[in-house]
């Protein structure tokens, strides 16, 4: 602030500092410093964060790390939009009239999703996929009867504990059903075993989390009485596979970062929720709807709310208020951008490079792919030696990858490791990788 | 001043159809892949490169933003966004990292959270905060679940089934409470507008496990009794929560673990300059004390002999509350703001913000109710009952005018409510145009007012009809 600016508003509120307007704050609750060092110059600044950049050393390594979050190629043109001012420093559109652009964008991701996902409806965003997941467990809660929720044996560790954590406010239980070893797939005879009039909800993962891309999830519509069935896909895969409307789910969820978005070390992404129209009432998060000004134009305006905390407070769906918007924008221009056949094109090329991360390991007898079905971009392999020791070969050749399964996955099978492709992995990468581990 | 926004008659992107530009070489599904689960189509848009930037271009221009103008949304904070930060977030290092990085290997990002973490502590009087919570209601359900926790800990869980809150909260203090299991209980304002700490003695038993709080509150007003409030909800065995949607109003002033608060949020969207992102990214970290540090979400960044690693070994984690480490790209935006502006800065920010408050306030008392009148802090909720027009009428004038409107109908509390925050960032010459447009607003003809706005991209939004007629996708 201005030197004359504050001493104008100092005058004219007749004090002479600012410590009378502080003065409400009792004598014991004040402090005088902030035990943080003094602020410095914008060059400086940006000196201090390249040279701390610079420690980042898996950054320019090659990337075989996926499992929830990818390095996929993300056109210019995201970048630009998700960059520009009007977008970026705007709040929630409370005002619709002036904020008529970013209302229209959500508009069209929640659109773009839906036909994406072949759902009827797609909320403006979540934070991330797997508080989708805990979202969606809470809706099935609200939409069916029962007090069971049935999920995959074989789930990642932070999925589930996030899972935990939004659950942890109702009555209700967790229950497994099998992953086949054999297929990687569900195993049928076992779920249906475990549905039941108590089952609420299903959560089924398309692909799943051993890397599969699984047919028998699109058989659990019929099996699966008054529960709602929760798929959580991979949006990128949906260039190739079933989109999870075809088959029968009442909610889908899954993780958007793949969706042009960077890696971020984990944030911020954008958690895509999708579901039947019957279930909008009890649906958490943001709507946009299109409606008309006063002047017959088309308009939009974020709508049915009454389900938001800022009006139902603890009768709100969630809590929810902050949450992505500028990542589904990110969402939105990448799939405009790419189009259907760049979808198709990524999708394509990733589960092909999958399947030649499989034979070059397999060529060189260095690692085994163990089921019988195929991976779209992660490949869980069993590779005979230790984490430690592998880990020092991939440090040593500058190779970001291999996840070891057990501390990923609820899965304790010891030397099975995670190998992650996108459009982007080569040939060369592959081969890069297999002869920087070795053969056996 | 002449405000015109832009207005186009903006196609959907789908009715688009020039052709996607972006790959030159296509590929198609590979034989292997079994027919059942092969997709036929894939039904989304079909455009060049050129017609997407157009089309989000025009939306852009359509669209409001800090950057565009002076944006006094109460409780939300929106101040300017310093470009420094975007510029160190672009910084492919950062950008470009995966979650799952081995530590070694990631020692740069590590350090800016080792460091947030630190600097957060510092500011807060908190002994551990966790960065992961991914906005402030998110860290308000990371505190919930760890009060609920520590009950269950405790074997009291089944007793302390209940969480105080003030009438004048924001919503989502009681939404996360009751998505964590607890039932809720409203305390009244006194006529000063804060808390009535009789009805909290009365309401108050060995049901309750925390009462949550912000200071100053959403009215603006520094809730001088804090320590005796501490005090009674301490002797009951429950937690003080702080809401820290109001930090900036305290930076370098007070801190919540002085006054007494065991759990404390951080919104870095609001106090630490984050961009908003049109309704998001936030960043909600979470700060304890004492014997709460061991429930908070891991992993915590540790610096041990030189190097920063994650830290699982908190014995009461609640577990994971987001997939990763939070939002690391406002983590990292929010660690440039602070260091820029460091202790001194910091302290600035806050005494402008309030500086800013209190002109804005008597300028515009004549013409507004100002509720319980006295000092306030970043923010200021004022009534326009007695002009007798309408928060809704007068904030749509303000749009035509060229600024967006204050935050209306909140706090509960207030009739007509209209809660104006102009931070630090707004300088006296735009807060005096925009106290001028409050006080025209009060006396043009309501009939005028019905017919605004006209200079934005479309004129008064019929809301009724969208939810009636419930067209939620193209």
């Amino acid at each position: 602030m201005s030197q004359k600016d504050s001493s104008e508003m100092l005058n004219f509120l007749s004090i002479s500092s600012t410590d009378p307007l502080f003065a409400d704050i009792p004598q014991t609750s004040r402090i005088n410093d902030l035990r943080i060092e003094r602020g410095i110059e914008e060059y400086d600044l940006l000196r201090k964060a390249e040279s701390i950049s610079k420690k980042n050393a898996a950054a320019r390594c090659v990337n075989f790390l996926g499992s929830g979050a990818y390095r996929r190629i993300i056109p210019s043109v995201v970048d630009t939009i998700t960059s520009m001012g009007e977008f970026q420093t705007a709040y929630t559109p409370y005002q619709p009239e002036i904020s008529q652009g970013m209302l229209q964008v959500l508009f069209e991701y929640q659109s773009i999703i839906s036909d994406l996902t072949s759902m009827d409806m797609t909320n403006s965003s979540m934070y991330d996929g797997p508080t989708a997941l805990g979202e969606a467990a809470r809706m099935a809660y609200r939409c069916s009867q029962g007090d069971e929720l049935l999920i995959p044996s074989i789930t990642y560790k932070n999925r589930l504990s996030v899972l935990k954590n939004y659950l942890a406010g109702l009555p209700v239980k967790i229950r497994t059903y099998n992953i086949d070893p054999v297929t990687g797939m569900i195993d049928l005879q076992d779920i249906e075993s475990k549905i039941s009039e108590k089952t609420f909800g299903i959560v089924a993962e398309n692909p799943n989390s051993l890397g599969i891309m699984d047919s028998n999830v699109l058989k659990l519509s019929g099996m699966k009485k008054s529960a709602l069935l929760i798929v959580y896909y991979d949006p990128i895969s949906l260039g190739a596979i079933k989109p999870p409307g075809d088959y029968g789910a009442d909610i889908a969820v899954g993780e958007g970062q793949q969706l042009g978005i960077h890696l971020n070390l984990g944030g911020p992404y954008v958690g895509l929720f999708s579901f039947s129209k019957e279930y909008l009432r009890k649906s958490p998060g943001r709507i946009i709807g299109e409606t008309s000004d006063v002047n017959g134009n088309r308009a939009f305006v974020m709508t049915v709310q009454t389900r938001e905390q800022h009006i139902r407070r603890e009768k709100a769906m969630s809590n929810i208020c902050s949450n992505q918007a500028l990542m589904s924008l990110a969402a939105l221009s990448y799939l405009s951008t790419v189009g259907p056949s760049g979808l198709r094109t990524v999708a394509s090329k990733t589960m092909k490079n999958a399947k030649s991360l499989i034979d070059a390991f397999s060529r060189k007898r260095t690692g085994t792919f163990e089921f019988k079905h195929n991976p779209f971009s992660d490949v869980m392999l069993k590779i005979p030696i230790e984490e430690e020791t592998l880990k020092t070969k991939l440090h040593d050749s500058c190779i970001a990858g291999g996840l070891s399964a057990d501390r990923l996955l609820t899965y304790n099978d010891k030397q099975h490791y995670f190998f992650s492709v996108s459009e982007a992995t080569t040939e060369a990468d592959i081969e890069y990788l297999v002869d920087s581990i070795g053969g056996n | 001043m002449g405000f015109r926004q832009a207005r186009y008659d903006e196609p959907f992107i789908r009715d688009y159809h020039s052709g996607s530009t972006f790959f030159s070489r296509h590929e198609d599904l590979p034989d292997w892949l079994p027919k059942e689960l092969r997709r036929e189509t894939v039904p989304i848009p079909d455009v060049s490169e050129y017609d997407v930037i157009k089309h989000f271009t025009r939306l852009s221009q359509m669209n409001f933003s800090v950057d565009t103008g002076l944006y006094p949304l109460g409780s939300c904070t929106m101040k300017f966004n310093p470009k420094y930060a975007d510029k160190i977030a672009a910084i492919p290092e950062f950008s470009e990292l995966h979650p799952q990085t081995d530590e070694p290997m990631m020692q740069g990002s590590l350090q800016i959270m080792y460091e947030l973490q630190e600097m957060l502590k510092a500011i807060s009087h908190m002994d551990e905060v966790s960065l992961q919570p991914l906005a402030g209601a998110q860290g308000e359900f990371t505190g919930i679940r760890i009060i609920k926790k520590f009950f269950e800990n405790a074997g009291k869980a089944d007793v302390r089934d209940e969480i105080l809150i003030p009438d004048s909260a924001h919503g989502t203090n009681p939404a996360s409470a009751a998505m964590g299991g607890f039932k809720t209980v409203e305390i009244p304002s006194n006529e000063n507008g804060t808390v009535d700490v009789d009805a909290l003695k009365a309401a108050i038993s060995e049901r309750t496990a925390a009462f949550m709080i912000t200071n100053p509150n959403t009215l603006g007003i520094f809730e001088g009794r804090i320590e005796e409030i501490a005090r009674i909800i301490h002797d009951a065995g429950a937690f003080l929560y702080y809401d820290g949607a109001n930090f900036n109003a305290i930076l370098g002033k007070t801190a919540p673990g002085k006054m007494g608060f065991d759990i404390t949020h951080f919104n870095l969207h609001k106090t630490f300059a984050t961009p908003h992102g049109g309704g998001g990214p936030g960043a909600g970290p979470v700060g304890v004390r004492g014997e709460l540090k061991e429930y908070l979400p891991s992993p915590i960044v540790r610096l041990r002999d030189g190097n920063y690693v994650l830290d699982y070994s908190m014995k009461h984690s609640i577990g994971k509350i987001a997939g990763f480490y939070g939002n690391f790209g406002v983590l990292l935006r929010a660690w440039a703001y602070i260091k820029r502006n460091g202790s001194d800065g910091l302290k600035e920010v806050s005494e402008s913000a309030v500086l800013n408050t209190n002109y804005l306030t008597k300028r515009i008392a004549g013409t507004y109710e100002v509720p319980n009148g006295g000092v306030k802090k970043h923010e200021v909720a004022v009534s326009s009952e007695k002009t007798g027009r309408r928060a809704l009428d007068i904030a749509k004038y303000l749009l035509d005018m060229g600024f967006h409107s204050p935050t209306i109908y909140f706090p509960l509390t207030v009739h007509e409510a209209l809660m104006i925050e102009v931070t630090e960032s707004a300088s006296k010459a735009e807060i005096d145009a925009y106290v001028d447009a409050m006080i025209n607003a009060a006396s043009e003809p309501i009939e005028n007012l019905k017919q605004m706005p006209k200079n934005t991209s479309v004129g008064r939004v019929d809301e009724v009809k969208a939810a009636r007629d419930l067209k939620l996708k193209w």
